[in-house]
């Protein structure tokens, strides 16, 4: 019995902690979730820049 | 010809913007700016000891203002409605333009220009001094004034009237020393009604690839003052360049990477502690010297996705430029087509 209150408990604390994560990630008018959110687009766009950028475009096509 | 063509703005001016400057109330005449210094030459001689002095010289980590410029420069300018420029150089000291401008959704306008180049010179390409104005079809003029005073002091004079009333004038003293950028600027100074903006900023060189510096804005007026003060540092590689400035106001980061000689991406990070807002912006450039084109592209976290396609027609003297702006979130569609002759 008692475990099983102690099991409901670390249930319901997990579910809560999942609604509030969603809750802050899908709030648009939140400052601090708008700052994560681009900090972490920011993050990847110096990425995508440093590592996925380096083609050649006046390299000749592949003859088949 | 050359000189005047490489002291104006070629380019049509960029929109205002709220936000470009920490200093409210001063902004700069659109399309106006400070034309590039020629780094100071490290001293020479003979002897291992000057040698090593030499290699020690730190450099001029250029101006304050161009920390984020090479970032701003690789996205698309918003343009909307039709555009004509013709630019006519009538010697090598003066050039005059004409602009049409054609809008659906503000105001169509005519503005005339003018820019004189002094026979001054610093440098390749640069002379002094340069008169630049330009003023449209209602009156409102906009003009600047920038001398080399000396081998390390340049000033320039701004003003901006809207019709007969004068709403900026502001000038400014920059020094360049071996290793730093040190400028001062007073905006809008009212003597009699005790009101105006002062602004310094300084920039010093680390080491040579780190630069550290600041800006301090003191605005008066009667009845309140204040100040913001916001810290700016720049790394610089051989093929990138990222750059953070951090104030009371908000910050503002930009990172530069020139992937090869096409291609050139820009991202920026801006967030506003006084709007409560933040964004994220990637842009790219593509360069073809072969076709005579360049496209620009980008994409921002408020769902606003624009491109702009630069294309020269040789061998008439022409430029085409064609603009597309959507804005996904409000709904919203932006295009414009411009030519440039001349």
């Amino acid at each position: 019995m008692s475990e099983s209150n102690v099991k409901k408990g670390s249930l319901s604390r997990a579910t809560e902690w999942i609604s509030s994560i969603y809750r802050f990630a899908t709030d648009r008018n939140d400052f601090r979730r708008n700052l994560v959110v681009n900090l972490g687009l920011f993050a990847t766009g110096v990425w995508v820049a440093r590592n996925l950028s380096d083609f050649d475009l006046m390299s000749p096509q592949p003859v088949t | 010809m050359g000189s005047v063509l490489a002291a104006s703005s070629p380019s049509p001016p960029p929109p205002p913007s709220a936000a470009g400057s920490a200093s409210p109330g001063v902004t700069m005449p659109p399309g106006f700016g400070m034309p590039p210094v020629p780094p100071a030459a490290p001293p020479t001689g003979s002897g291992a000891g000057k040698e090593q002095r030499a290699e020690n010289l730190l450099p001029n980590p250029g101006a304050f203002d161009e920390c984020h410029r090479k970032c701003k420069e690789v996205f698309p300018m918003q343009m909307e409605g039709v555009r004509l420029v013709v630019n006519k150089g009538l010697s090598n000291h003066f050039q005059v333009n004409h602009s049409l401008l054609l809008s659906t959704t503000g105001d169509s306008s005519y503005r005339f220009g003018a820019t004189f180049v002094g026979s001054k010179q610093t440098g390749p390409a640069e002379f002094f001094p340069v008169m630049v104005g330009d003023m449209d079809n209602s009156g409102s003029l906009n003009s600047q004034i920038i001398h080399q005073i000396s081998s390390r002091i340049r000033s320039k004079v701004a003003f901006q009237t809207q019709q007969q009333k004068f709403v900026n004038w502001q000038g400014d003293a920059e020094f360049r020393g071996e290793d730093f950028t040190a400028m001062v600027t007073f905006g809008n100074p009212d003597v009699l009604a005790g009101s105006g903006i002062i602004i310094t900023h300084y920039l010093q060189s680390i080491t040579p690839s780190l630069a550290l510096g600041g800006e301090l804005v003191y605005h008066r007026r009667p009845g309140e003052e204040g100040s913001v003060l916001s810290l700016v540092g720049r790394y610089t590689a051989s093929d990138f360049i990222a750059t953070l400035t951090l104030g009371s106001a908000g910050a503002h980061a930009s990172y530069y990477h020139k992937a090869n000689e096409q291609l050139q991406v820009g991202v920026e990070f801006e967030a506003s502690s006084r709007m409560q807002d933040t964004s994220a912006s990637f842009g790219y450039q593509l360069d073809v010297p072969k076709a005579n084109l360049q496209f620009k592209g980008s994409v921002d976290s408020n769902w606003v996705v624009g491109a702009t396609l630069e294309k020269k027609l040789l061998p008439l003297p022409l430029s085409l430029v064609l603009c597309a702006f959507l804005n996904h979130q409000k709904n919203k569609f932006q295009c414009g087509f411009g030519i440039t002759i001349g």
